[in-house]
């Protein structure tokens, strides 16, 4: 979840995606799910010319699982508090395991 | 008889066609009724006029021949999806035959005006006992909350504002299931009308030709052969509705009594006449209306009410042509006379405009035909089950246990505190968790590109510069012969040609890269070293987590006499102290120095790696001041061997050093140059006198002196023990074995002070070094000073001549740090000139 | 970002925020906007479910693009947590160099694992084809399609040995996607 949780804090900044198929869209993270499902607002296809279905798309569900890259803007990160909810993270998951 | 005990005949006929196009999909709210009927808390008492659902008049008792093709060949005789809403097309197999959809709904649409009245008031008799009883006869266990509970969703959840219809009375849902028919007509419609009025927009004309024939109905609504069950509702009554934007629930309708509107499905008042008479399919058609005979009005009401919600969303897509709706913000032409006053480029814009919104909204229009499949209670029951998962995922996070809530969710709910709006409760467990993070990042720790961390650099130096201010400020009410140095070391002075004053003296250089080089330490720092700092450094973490966690579960401080609350305290205390030993312990202060080993001390280590150094104020925070003065000993005895200061030794020929380096000087500062200044702010000065020995003794001077982390330490110490003399708070003797140790530290710093300057004169990052000067300076002996001012007066010079290139506030800045030295040795930027 | 700062009971307070607050009401799953712990207010934790995004998609023309790289243009008509969705009217737009072709098809439903991605079609721009693409007829599209396809394959094809041969695993090994 610790993901989940993270994405939950950029809802409202401008992202860029990298679809495992190269495509690249740029938008505002409106939400996201368990799944790591993306809704993007007022997107913007990264070299459109090659994909020219997408060319009249103003908003974008994409699924998680196709995500390969999701590039944010550095200053919304807290780099120290993301550190630290890894940790504990990976201590839930260790306590879960055992 | 149906499965639930309605008759369940079809409605009307339909040869032919598919009977039912909709399936599962599009069958209204199974649970709706469940809402409804808990409203109605006192069952008894519900008038048949306030549930009768108007249901009965639309079934006609022997039109059972496409029973198979919903329910597949030889089935139970059920009703077909249309006309009664409250069966379950199970299969709903017939809701694949797409195309047949605008087929059927035209000849419905085509047939049934003149069918209504008559099988509605045939069926009305035998109908009406059925939908009362249907109501209490299918439904009631889902009433019940043990059999699928939480599922009496209400509509409005995903609703906008709009109040949620209580039960309504028999007609009314027809009526607003007539107003949902226009309600996606209508901004259409009226917007024809509006061009027909005072020129008709040729362009959505000729697209959509059946366009205007809504807005001639809206003109003329009494012009419709309305079907007898309506003539009690005054034409212009419904043209109010209509234009106002359709008929809401609670508006006027039939009184009680009146037949009901069952055969005409809610769509046939808005029926243009043109269909009647056999046209093709009609695009203005509707939605609500296009799906023939409807399911009950009233269980239709949550679905209208999501398109109503629907409807301004759509509207939302495209704001500005849109917005000229009923209920837009802007200029709204609403008479041919305006258009007239508008230049003709306005009028030009305003047609394309126009153009274009029509064909906006008919493609709107053409694709809300098949709005409200889903309903706003699908919808909610999706969501339930969803956030039903995360809880089964995420531990219970309804029973209120902040825990939990954290395990899970730990960086969003601190980080939403952080950059959230005020706390409301500060004391409580989360916001403690903020606090700390606050107070980590109050002091952000750089290295993440935050713009305070770059902020709270400056605030450094600036408590640095107070630091030496004061030491200067001090030590300035006793200058030491400034006349001396004037004349003799800064050259002689004309002060009537200030501007380019020539030093007489000039001095060589002394030979600074004498010296030995400092030991290379990481370069042969192995893999499994590496690994086991990183491992450290994560103990050092989970150590001050537990901390931060013991931290949040402090008891209240004991009342007096109250045993148990002193035993908790107690309890609690001595845990703290366990966890205290804990950090300590995988800190690797105590680790035993082994003097020329060619692996750095676990602890310089543990300061060589961001995460490291990003600890200290933490740690700081959990530790004593004996552990601290540890530290601080730790740090100066391994001063040239810090990264900051051996990898930080300027480069002949580069201008500065690499980003990475000076990434890392900057995070030092940041994060551990505070908590080492707050600590040597309080220092004994017994303590500032061990340190400065140790620097001398231990470590290599020329090279920490070449570096900003090593000048800080050192104007750390060397200002501290200034204030402690002016304060008079140092005893003769300490006094006497500080000079001492100043005067070695002196002699050995002087030949390299023309190189601590390791940046060029234009970068502006002198700044600590003249910190540094000026805090040697006061020390200084007016003998010293000498040297000193010989030492750096091309500095000076070039300092002083540059800012004049400068605009005023950063000339000044500049002036201003130099002036600390300055005023240090009792002189002054002024007296240059 | 959008927080639930005003009093419950506010009366204008904005739709989604009106329907969060009263879905709080409802359920075991929620916890008020302000959360248990009395912190600022939260976004509520319907926002972050696959139903919030894809409610405001219903009923709206979008293009659906699937693993397969297949296109679809329809009416969302239905969906679930798992993004499974129905399509409504659904038009198969075949791309192929710079022509493609738009094959009608009808009603889909879809199981979320093939979904790609799903977009809302502005219906004020979607006329506007791009200048580097025109229509033509299915037939030609589609032949043209089948060499485009077959030619990928086998480029990828001896992508795949060489990285395998040089001990990497193509980044979607085993699933497709285009």
């Amino acid at each position: 979840m610790l993901f989940f949780s993270f994405f939950k804090t950029l809802t409202n900044q401008t992202v860029t995606i990298e679809l495992k198929n190269d495509i690249r869209i740029r938008g505002i993270l409106k939400s996201v799910d368990q799944y790591l499902n993306i809704k993007l607002d007022d997107i913007e296809v990264l070299d459109l010319d090659k994909y020219p279905h997408l060319s009249s798309v103003k908003n974008m569900f994409i699924r998680g699982s196709v995500v390969r890259y999701v590039m944010l803007p550095r200053s919304e990160v807290d780099v120290g508090l993301l550190e630290d909810a890894t940790r504990r993270e990976a201590a839930n998951q260790a306590g879960k395991a055992r | 008889m149906s499965f639930f005990g309605f008759d369940s005949t079809l409605p009307r006929d339909r040869q032919g066609g598919p009977s039912a196009t909709r399936g599962f999909f599009e069958n209204p709210d199974p649970f709706a009724e469940v809402a409804r009927a808990r409203a109605l808390e006192d069952d008894d008492a519900i008038d048949f006029e306030d549930t009768y659902d108007g249901l009965g008049d639309q079934l006609d008792d022997d039109q059972d021949a496409f029973n198979d093709d919903t329910f597949g060949g030889g089935g139970p005789a059920g009703p077909s999806t249309g006309a009664v809403g409250k069966d379950f097309d199970f299969f709903g197999k017939t809701a694949t035959v797409a195309d047949a959809i605008g087929e059927e709904q035209i000849r419905y649409a085509l047939q049934h005006p003149q069918a209504v009245p008559v099988a509605g008031q045939q069926a009305q008799p035998a109908a009406q006992p059925e939908p009362a009883f249907s109501k209490r006869s299918g439904y009631e266990k889902y009433s019940d909350p043990g059999f699928i509970p939480d599922l009496q969703a209400k509509s409005s959840v995903w609703g906008v504002s709009q109040k949620k219809p209580e039960p309504m009375p028999m007609s009314m849902p027809a009526m607003s299931a007539a107003r949902k028919m226009m309600s996606l007509d209508e901004v259409e419609a009226q917007m024809q009308m509006r061009n027909q009025g005072y020129q008709p927009s040729p362009v959505p004309q000729a697209m959509h030709p059946h366009l205007a024939d809504p807005s001639a109905y809206m003109r003329h609504p009494q012009n419709i052969p309305l079907p007898d069950g309506f003539p009690t509702i005054p034409p212009e009554v419904l043209r109010a509705q209509l234009e106002r934007g359709g008929l809401h629930p609670g508006m006027p309708h039939p009184p009680p009594g009146m037949p009901e509107m069952h055969g005409p499905p809610p769509g046939i008042p808005g029926m243009p006449p043109h269909l009647m008479q056999g046209n093709p399919p009609p695009q203005n058609m509707p939605p609500q209306g296009m799906r023939q005979p409807g399911p009950p009005p009233n269980q239709r009401a949550p679905q209208q009410q999501q398109q109503q919600q629907q409807q301004p969303q759509q509207q939302q897509q495209v704001p500005p042509p849109t917005s000229r709706g009923p209920n837009g913000g802007l200029p709204v032409i609403t008479d041919p006379q305006q258009l007239v006053h508008l230049t003709e480029e306005q009028r030009n814009a305003y047609l394309v405009e126009d153009a274009k919104r029509a064909k906006r909204n008919h493609k709107i229009f053409l694709l809300s035909r098949g709005n409200g499949l889903m309903t706003p209670q699908d919808k909610n029951f999706i969501t339930r089950i969803q956030l039903q998962q995360l809880v089964a995922a995420a531990g219970n996070v309804a029973d209120s246990d902040p825990e939990a809530v954290l395990a899970e969710d730990f960086y969003y709910q601190v980080y939403s505190q952080i950059r959230g709006a005020p706390r409301q409760h500060p004391h409580q467990p989360l916001g403690h968790f903020a606090q700390t993070y606050l107070l980590q990042t109050g002091n952000r720790i750089g290295g993440h590109g935050n713009r305070r961390a770059f902020h709270s650099a400056d605030n450094h130096m600036q408590r640095m510069q107070q630091q030496v201010q004061r030491a200067v400020e001090a030590a300035k009410a006793k200058p030491k012969n400034k006349q001396l140095i004037i004349e003799g070391s800064l050259g002689k002075i004309s002060f009537s040609n200030a501007k380019a004053p020539k030093p007489m003296l000039n001095i060589k250089r002394p030979d600074s890269s004498e010296g030995p080089r400092p030991k290379k330490l990481h370069s042969n720092l192995s893999l499994s070293d590496r690994k086991s700092i990183l491992t450290n450094i994560e103990g050092v973490y989970s150590g001050l987590m537990s901390m931060e966690d013991m931290e949040r579960t402090m008891p209240p401080p004991p009342e007096e006499g109250d045993a148990d609350a002193i035993q908790e305290h107690m309890e609690w205390r001595q845990k703290a102290r366990t966890l205290n030993q804990k950090l300590w312990q995988s800190l690797k202060v105590m680790e035993p120095i082994v003097p020329n080993s060619t692996t750095p001390h676990p602890f310089i280590a543990f300061l060589s790696y961001p995460k490291g150094k990003k600890a200290i104020p933490r740690i700081f925070r959990h530790i004593d001041q004996e552990q601290r003065v540890t530290i601080l000993t730790m740090i100066v005895v391994h001063l040239d061997s810090l990264d900051v200061v051996h990898l930080a030794q300027p480069v002949p020929g580069e201008a500065q050093l690499s980003v990475a380096m000076r990434e890392s000087i900057d995070l030092f500062s940041l994060a551990v140059m505070p908590s080492l200044l707050g600590y040597v702010n309080e220092a004994p000065f017994n303590i500032i006198i061990g340190l400065l020995g140790l620097v001398i003794a231990q470590t290599h001077v020329q090279t920490v002196a070449r570096t900003k982390v090593g000048l800080g330490i050192l104007t750390m110490l060397l200002s501290r023990a200034e204030i402690v003399k002016e304060a008079g708070q140092a005893s003769e003797v300490d006094w006497q074995q500080w000079v001492a140790k100043f005067n070695v530290l002196f002699d050995t710093l002087e030949p390299a002070l023309a190189d601590i300057f390791t940046s060029s004169i234009n970068s502006g990052d002198d700044m600590y070094v003249w910190q540094f000067l000026a805090a040697v300076g006061i020390g200084a002996s007016p003998e010293q000073q000498q040297r000193l001012v010989i030492a750096v007066k091309d500095r000076v010079m070039e300092t002083v001549a540059y800012s004049k290139t400068l605009p005023a506030d950063m000339a000044s800045s500049r002036l201003g740090n130099v002036n600390l030295f300055m005023r240090a040795i009792g002189l002054d930027v002024e007296l240059l000139g | 970002m959008e927080r639930n700062d005003t009093p419950p009971n506010a009366q204008q307070r904005n739709p989604q925020q009106q329907q969060f607050q009263q879905q709080n009401a409802l359920g075991p799953a929620s916890q008020g906007p302000t959360g248990p712990t009395g912190g600022p207010p939260q976004l509520p934790p319907q926002m972050f479910t696959t139903a919030a995004q894809l409610l405001d998609l219903t009923d709206k023309k979008l293009v659906l693009v699937l693993r397969d790289g297949r296109k679809l243009v329809g009416v969302l008509r239905s969906w679930d947590q798992f993004a499974n969705l129905v399509l409504q009217d659904t038009v198969e737009r075949i791309y192929a160099g710079k022509v493609y072709a738009d094959v009608p098809r009808g009603i889909f439903l879809v199981r979320g694992e093939n979904v790609l991605l799903l977009g809302e079609v502005d219906l004020d721009r979607e006329d506007e084809i791009p200048t580097t693409v025109t229509k033509a007829p299915f037939e030609e599209v589609f032949e043209l399609k089948k060499q485009e396809d077959s030619k990928r394959k086998s480029g990828d094809k001896k992508r795949h040995t060489e990285l395998s041969a040089l001990g990497f695993e193509p980044e979607h090994s085993g699933e497709i996607l285009f």
